[in-house]
This record gives C-alpha cells, sequence and structure tokens, in this order.
C-alpha cells in the first residue's frame, strides 16, 4: 500500500522538475471484496486491491494525457513521460485548460469498513427470501461487493481535493422458470452505505421478482397501435439517458448533431419534467464530491419544469462552445415525482403497455427510436391484462418527454438515483 | 512483454487445490478528432496479478495492481483465504473438475508499440482526406483505439503459458443533413489484430474505405423509413455475425444454459434450417487465422474449435471447466478474463456461420420486395433468443434490384425461429472484430459470417 498524498506530492516534483507549468493529476487506491452466488450457491469470494494514477499536461494549450496503475518511482515517472510526450505530440487548442483554484477539501461518505461475515449473512438472508416468497425465480447470479476508494486530485492552480468513500453495492440477474416455461433475463441492483435495511428492500427489488414471476404467462401482442407506455423507474433512467446522449451531451454540442442546440432556455419536454444531478442528497448513496476536471460538484438542475436550463459540458466542451461548464459529472441523477399514484395512473390507460426496459437500437440524431418493449406489461381499460413477449415500441424522443401524461407519486431510490413512473402518450406499440 | 516473474509461483500453490496464477498487463492508446480537434489523446497501461484457488468447488480470487513475486506469494495466500471463507460457511461441497493435459504454449505475438505522435499524425491524415474530399459533411470523427493484453498463465493441473492479445483500429464516423433536416450518421472500423504498422503503415489503403463509406451516407441522406413487418430480407455478413454472436452465441454459453436459457431444452435437436452451421473458432478458421485468435484459455485449457451448430442440430455448448465436467465434455477453452484484477467468464472468441453456395448477386435477384442490411450499430439479445438489432445501413430491394438506402430502423425476433426460416447462404464470409461483448467484464471478440436470407421482423412506426 501507498501513502497517496505521498506519492502526489512526487507527481507535483517530478512535473515541476521538467519544466511543466500547468498540469493536474489523480491518485488513487481500492479495495474491493466481494461475494458471487450461482444460482443461490455462494461459489467465488474476490478480494481486490487496485490502484490508479492519471496524470494530463498541458504545454503551450498542447495537451497529453496518460494513466497506469503502478504507483512506484519507475511507474510515475513513466506517466509524467508519457503525458508530456503525449502534449508534445498534440496540437494547440484554446479549450486545453485546467479548472481555476478551488478551496482544499477532504470528502468523506458511506462506510470504509466492511463487514464481510455480516454482509455475506444478509446476501444468503436474500436468497434465502427470494428461494422461499419466489419460488419461481431462477437466481441466476448475485454479486454482491464492499468497494472502498481513497482518491487525491491535485491541479497546477493549487486545487487539492481528497476523498474517502465505501460502499456496498449488490446486482441480481434472474429469470422465471416453471416446467417448461421460462421468462428473459432480468436485471438489477442498488448501492447502500449500511446493512440496517434487509436487502429485499432495497431499490426495485421486488418490483422485478413480482414482476419475473408474473412474466412466466407471457404472450404475443397481436397487432399495432397508438397508446400509451408507462416507463418503470429503471426504464426512465434508460431513456433520460438515450436523452442526454442525444440531446445535451458535450458530444452532441461540440459536433453539432444536437436538434437543441438553439434550445437553452425554452420548453424541451412538460411541465411535469424537473431533471437534476446531485452533489449532495440523502436519498443517495452514490456521490461524487468533485468532477473530473477539478470543480467541487454542485446540484445541477438540467430541465426545470420542461425547459432546458443548460448543455452537460466539462470543461474542454464548454471551452470549446462558449457555454457554461456544469459542474456535475455524475450519474447521481433525480427525476421529481409528480402527484399520480401509481395505482392511478394504470387505471387511467385505455390501451398499453407498462415497460420495464428497452432493447433497442441507439436512437438516430433525429431522435427516432424503436426497440424491443422488455419486462412489459399489456393494460387495456386501466387493468394490467398480461405480460408480452415480441413487442416492439417506437416513438421519437422529444416528442415521447413532451407527451407526458403523468408523473407516479411515487420513487424508486436505488441509492444512485431517485425516479418515478412517467406515462407517456403517442407511442406506437407493434406486436407479432 | 511482461517478464516471467510467475513461472517460479508454483512452490507456493497450496496442495489438494487448484490453482491458476496470472500475470497479467492491459495497455491503451487512444485519439479521438472532433471536426479535427483533438478532444482525446492518451495512453493508459495496468499490470498486476491475480490467482483462483478451488477448493472443493469453491473459487477464492484475489488481484494486485503490482508485479512482484513477493505479490505473487500475497495473492496466493489471500486467494486460498477466500475459498476457505466459503467452504467453511456455504454448505456442502461443489464438484470438482478434472485434470487438463499440460504442456506450454509459447509466446507468439509482440506487442508494438507506437508513438503517440504516429497516432496523432495518422488521424490527422485521415480527418485531412475526409476534409478535403467531402467538405459537405455535418460532422466527422477519426478516433484511434488500440488495447492488447499481455498474459503468462500458470496452473496447478492443466497447460501454462505466455500469450499475447494485440489489436488497433480507426474508426471514421460521418454525418450529414438529411432532406428533412435532420442529421443521418455512419462509421466505419478500419485494423484488427496486431499492432498499429501491421495495419496503418500505409494509409492509403484506408481511403477506398472511407470514400464507400462516404457514398453509402450520402443514399442514407435520401433514404426512406423501412416498412414494419415481417419480411424476407439479406441479412449482410456484419449482421449476420451480430446475430451469430448476440442471439445464438450468449445462449449456447453454459452459465446461461444453467441459468434457463432457451438452449437448455433444445441441445441435439433441429434449431435451424439444415443449411446453417454455427462455429466458435479458436486460432484458426478457413485455414487462416481468426480475426482475434486464442491458443490457450485463462483457466489452462488449450484451446479448439467449438461447434454449436451443425446441419441445423444444436450441436454443443461453449465451456469452462466446472460447467464442462457437469455436462460430460471437454472444456474447449473459452474462460477468459479481461484485466488483471478480473477472473475468467465463459466467453466467446471468434464466433461465425459458415458460407453456403449462392452469389450475394443471386441471392438479391431472388428477392421481388424485402431490404438488404447490411450493418449493424448495436444489438441485444436474450435468454429465451428474443434479439434486437439496430439497422444503421440497408437499402431496399425491389423486383431483384437494390433500391433506395434505409434510414436507422431495427430488426427483431427469436433466433431458433428466425434460423429456420434461412433459405440461402453466400459464399463469402464478413468478419468484424472491432468492438467489445460485454458480459460484467468487457472481452474483444470476433463475430462474422456469410450473407444470409431469412424472414426476420423490422420495426418501425
Amino acid at each position: 500500500m501507498y501513502d497517496i498524498k505521498q506519492v502526489s506530492q512526487k507527481l507535483d516534483s517530478l512535473l515541476k522538475g521538467k519544466g511543466v507549468q500547468v498540469y493536474e493529476h489523480c491518485v488513487s487506491e481500492s479495495e474491493k471484496q466481494e461475494l458471487n452466488t450461482e444460482k443461490a450457491d455462494f461459489n467465488l469470494f474476490r478480494t481486490i486491491f487496485d490502484s490508479g494514477v492519471s496524470v494530463t499536461v498541458i504545454l503551450d494549450g498542447k495537451k497529453g494525457s496518460a494513466s497506469g496503475n503502478d504507483l512506484s518511482d519507475e511507474g510515475l515517472e513513466k506517466a509524467v513521460s508519457d503525458a508530456i510526450a503525449g502534449a508534445e505530440s498534440s496540437m494547440v487548442d484554446e479549450a486545453n485548460v485546467i479548472a481555476e483554484r478551488e478551496e482544499p477539501e477532504t470528502f468523506r461518505s458511506g462506510c470504509w469498513e466492511a463487514d464481510m461475515p455480516r454482509f455475506y449473512d444478509c446476501l444468503k438472508a436474500l436468497t434465502d427470501t427470494m428461494a422461499k416468497d419466489y419460488p419461481k425465480v431462477n437466481l441466476m447470479t448475485l454479486i454482491g461487493d464492499h468497494t472502498r476508494y481513497h482518491v487525491y486530485y491535485v491541479n497546477s492552480n493549487g486545487t487539492r481535493f481528497e476523498n474517502y468513500s465505501g460502499l456496498y453495492e449488490a446486482g441480481i440477474e434472474m429469470s422465471g422458470s416453471d416446467g417448461e416455461k421460462n421468462t428473459g433475463l432480468d436485471y438489477t441492483g442498488f448501492c447502500t452505505k449500511d446493512l440496517d435495511t434487509p436487502l429485499i428492500e432495497q431499490g426495485s427489488v421486488k418490483q422485478h421478482l413480482e414482476a419475473t414471476e408474473k412474466s412466466l404467462n407471457s404472450v404475443p401482442l397481436p397487432g399495432k397501435f397508438e397508446g400509451t407506455v408507462i416507463f418503470t423507474p429503471d426504464c426512465l433512467g434508460q431513456f433520460v439517458d438515450m436523452l442526454a446522449s442525444n440531446y445535451i451531451m458535450g458530444g452532441v454540442i461540440m459536433n453539432g448533431t444536437s436538434q437543441w442546440l438553439d434550445r437553452l432556455g425554452q420548453q424541451v419536454a412538460s411541465e411535469k419534467i424537473t431533471v437534476s444531478l446531485k452533489a449532495q442528497d440523502e436519498r443517495i448513496a452514490k456521490l461524487q464530491p468533485f468532477t473530473s476536471d477539478g470543480y467541487k460538484a454542485e446540484n445541477v438542475t438540467v430541465i426545470e419544469k420542461g425547459v432546458l436550463n443548460c448543455f452537460l459540458l466539462n470543461l474542454y466542451a464548454a471551452k470549446k462552445t462558449g457555454k457554461p461548464v456544469v459542474k456535475n459529472t455524475s450519474f447521481s441523477m433525480v427525476i421529481e415525482n409528480g402527484d399520480t399514484p401509481l395505482a392511478d395512473m394504470i387505471a387511467s390507460v385505455d390501451k398499453g403497455l407498462i415497460v420495464g426496459g428497452f432493447s433497442g437500437g441507439e436512437p438516430g440524431a433525429n431522435g427516432e427510436f424503436s426497440g424491443v418493449a422488455k419486462n412489459s406489461f399489456y393494460v387495456e381499460n386501466g387493468k394490467i391484462v398480461g405480460a408480452v413477449t415480441e413487442t416492439m415500441i417506437n416513438g421519437n424522443l422529444e416528442q415521447a418527454f413532451k407527451n407526458v401524461i403523468a408523473v407516479s407519486k411515487e420513487q424508486v431510490c436505488d441509492g444512485g438515483s431517485v425516479l418515478p413512473w412517467l406515462a407517456c402518450g403517442g407511442i406506437v406499440i407493434s406486436g407479432k | 512483454m511482461i517478464a516471467d516473474i510467475i513461472s517460479p509461483q508454483a512452490k507456493h500453490f497450496a496442495p489438494g487445490a487448484q490453482t491458476v496464477l496470472r500475470g497479467h498487463e492491459n495497455r491503451s492508446r487512444r485519439v479521438v478528432l472532433l471536426k479535427g480537434s483533438l478532444v482525446q489523446n492518451s495512453r493508459g497501461e495496468s499490470r498486476g496479478i491475480s490467482a483462483r484457488v478451488t477448493k472443493n468447488g469453491r473459487y477464492g480470487f484475489s488481484s494486485v495492481a503490482s508485479y512482484t513475486e513477493k505479490d505473487a506469494e500475497a495473492v496466493l495466500k489471500a486467494a486460498t483465504e477466500n475459498a476457505l471463507f466459503l467452504d467453511q460457511r456455504a454448505g456442502a461441497p461443489r464438484g470438482t473438475y478434472p485434470a487438463l493435459p499440460g504442456g506450454t504454449v509459447p509466446d507468439c505475438r509482440l506487442i508494438v508499440d507506437t508513438d503517440q505522435k504516429r497516432i496523432i499524425e495518422a488521424c490527422q491524415e485521415i480527418d485531412g482526406y475526409i476534409c478535403r474530399t467531402y467538405p459537405d459533411l455535418l460532422s466527422r470523427t477519426v478516433v484511434y483505439s488500440e488495447d492488447s493484453q499481455d498474459k503468462i498463465i500458470l496452473t496447478s493441473d492443466a497447460a501454462s503459458g505466455h500469450v499475447t492479445y494485440p489489436r488497433c483500429y480507426i474508426y471514421v464516423m460521418m454525418s450529414a443533413e438529411s432532406k428533412s433536416g435532420a442529421p443521418v450518421e455512419l462509421f466505419k472500423a478500419f485494423g484488427g489484430a496486431g499492432s498499429f504498422a501491421d495495419h496503418f503503415a500505409d494509409l492509403s489503403a484506408v481511403y477506398p474505405g472511407i470514400d464507400a463509406l462516404h457514398a453509402h451516407l450520402m443514399n442514407k441522406k435520401e433514404g426512406v423509413y423501412a416498412e414494419a413487418g415481417s419480411k424476407t430480407v439479406i441479412l449482410g455478413g456484419m449482421m449476420g455475425g451480430m446475430l451469430a454472436h448476440e442471439a445464438v452465441g450468449h445462449t449456447v454459453e453454459a452459465d446461461l444454459v444453467l441459468g434457463g436459457s432457451a438452449a437448455g431444452p433444445s441441445l441435439h435437436k433441429p434449431v435451424a434450417s439444415a443449411m446453417v452451421n454455427l462455429v466458435d473458432f479458436a486460432g484458426e478458421a478457413f485455414g487462416v487465422p481468426t480475426p482475434l485468435p486464442v491458443y490457450l484459455d485463462d483457466e489452462g485449457t488449450l484451446a479448439r474449435d467449438a461447434v454449436l451448430i451443425k446441419d441445423g442440430i444444436l450441436a454443443g455448448y461453449m465451456n469452462n471447466r466446472e460447467t464442462a465436467a457437469h455436462f460430460g465434455v471437454a472444456p474447449q477453452g473459452n474462460a477468459r478474463a479481461w484485466d488483471f484484477n478480473d477472473e475468467p467468464l465463459i466467453r466467446m472468441r471468434n464466433t461465425c456461420i459458415l458460407p453456403g453456395k449462392s452469389t450475394l448477386e443471386d441471392m438479391i435477384a431472388s428477392i421481388d420486395d424485402g431490404y438488404y442490411l447490411i450493418d449493424s450499430s448495436n444489438g441485444q439479445a436474450d435468454l429465451t433468443g428474443e434479439f434486437m438489432f439496430g439497422v444503421s445501413l440497408g437499402y431496399e430491394i425491389k423486383r431483384g434490384k437494390l433500391g433506395r438506402a434505409l434510414l436507422d430502423t431495427t430488426v427483431s425476433g427469436v433466433a431458433f425461429e428466425m434460423l429456420k426460416t434461412v433459405d440461402m447462404l453466400s459464399d463469402k464470409v464478413v468478419w468484424s472484430s472491432s468492438g467489445f461483448c460485454g458480459k460484467k467484464q468487457p472481452m474483444p471478440v470476433g463475430m462474422g459470417g456469410p450473407d444470409m436470407r431469412c424472414r426476420i421482423t423490422i420495426g418501425g412506426r
């Protein structure tokens, strides 16, 4: 194990010794302990000690970066030399800058010490409960880990950020099985700071188990119609990611393919939609205290009551486009809830689907999406009729978020995000 | 190449346990030019040692991000302790698996490093060519991406060896404004297994591919939406490779078979038309090296081809040592790990539908109203074999001739139903190898196939 503050000081000395004036570097160490099951039988226990170093230098407007996991003197020397060589080979670009100075700060979150015997017992309790209460759910794999990170970030403007964090995380792969009948794959996961809550109560574990059992009697949906889709919180997360990739992220703003280039401050979605990225939120265990380009993270409301407040631009993309930098590069997303109970939302659907997952091609730049509705249920006259297979949904991302009928009162928090159910009209639903 | 400090460590293997010790280094090189601006310019290395110790069928694993003999001894000790932790808590012993033939696989390929400056110059040269030749584009991106794995594998009861897996690619992405004002995009990968000089010493070899990509993009600019519904199509080799990998390959990975995949009840039963044969190739296919050759896996199994579908009958699965023992077959070298801190999982290598005897021209001429679907943007499949592929490049077929280009669409179906509709296969195989397969860990894989005439469901409004 290394003292990563000392490693960081060595990097400062190396860079200054080579005449580099503008730079940033980040040194980290982590320890992961991971338990794996196969069919509810614990078959693998992993302990992983890892480390990382990344160095970025800017020489007369030319930038180079190098990374590795060797924190020895030779490893640091190589990382610095590679970054300098990269910069010397690079091109002058006025957007190559580092963040201005921020006040040095140390952050701590989660639980630093792992209690693996207790975590083993919690995971065992989860597998036992699943076997007892959901006998038709086939637990394919359960992976639970505790990982702790110690990270030290420095830039040549004097910013010094240190972060200690530790979390338990779990991921569950499952399918339904009943004699000759089998369902497709379903997945859910969560993270948590402590083990006080039974794991089956975390995130949307119960909803997934219930949906998987109910999916055993799925049938293809005949015909094609335009209807209402209720996106579950997990699926809504997928769609908001697609929305961001298509219209808001730095890449599509820099290359000019976003259809929202000139829409800052304008209504781009229903006024029922408010999307934020959080730096502080008591509901979220996995928070990023500082950004990858050296800013202390802030809460950022990206879309507020349907109005586009900002693009998700890091420092380079901000300089390149002349727009403001966004001081949050995390996925700690919150979508504000509405005032419609989920039961009422379902009851109001004449004809549509509850969609638990989307298996689709990446939408084109025009926002058109098309793909298979996974883990989904047909709703008619306000009642859930049954699970469907081989059913596709088609629509346009922007239109879908404009045609919002209701946002649920309930939200699901999986430790990384807080999301509601969302009902959207005008989606084309086609069966076999 | 990493130095061999691993081989002398056999003396530290715990008696009575099955042990694999792996020294492992991954390298990455990446350069991204977006509209001529260098938006990424990075190099990375990760190196370490891992040990996996099996006690009564339960695995203990440990790894450390450093590379000394002392580290090797430490991870062996930690992995043994982890195996004992499970053995003491998790109940009855699990089944064990038999020893395999030993032997040593020698290192056979060098990982040649290239100056970052040369890589950037190559990207600039290609970007310059595109910019000069095609000033009408809305956007252009040139990406150089290289990754390599260098592994020394030492086992207690199987083969050992030193293996390397270098590969590098240049991706070209172009977008243009369609007649409706919305952008349309296409991309193409150039390169393959080996180092920079193997593929990009002479960049003029890349330009015809860029010209073809631009021609397709100009067609797509004027493209139309595909008509939704069940259609007769020709899936191009890239699409066939995606089908082989996503929709069939994953369902016949033995861990997913045990998890309830559609292939479980289908072994030795018809799952495709009798003309369909599917093989996961290891080191060679059709008399030449595979796109990403594998000679020894990370459990010490010497790699052999895995025949998955023979004459339309599901013939077998892909296994690791544990699942091979479960099914009573010999493992064929599919257990692979991506990084030094990853445990080996059952992974595909070079999965390919074998060619037939038709020509593409005859296949197109045989269709009155359908589509030729050439390239895919992405694909996903389920345990049930239900699949979805994004189609980024395709054309109408009208009265036996290619027609207008298609805008982005998707196709879907259930693999073992759709494969039964295959009635023509072309005589040429197209491979791709530039992507990663995702299954807990990323993994480079090759996939390929001939043009294939079949019925498939097209998505759309």
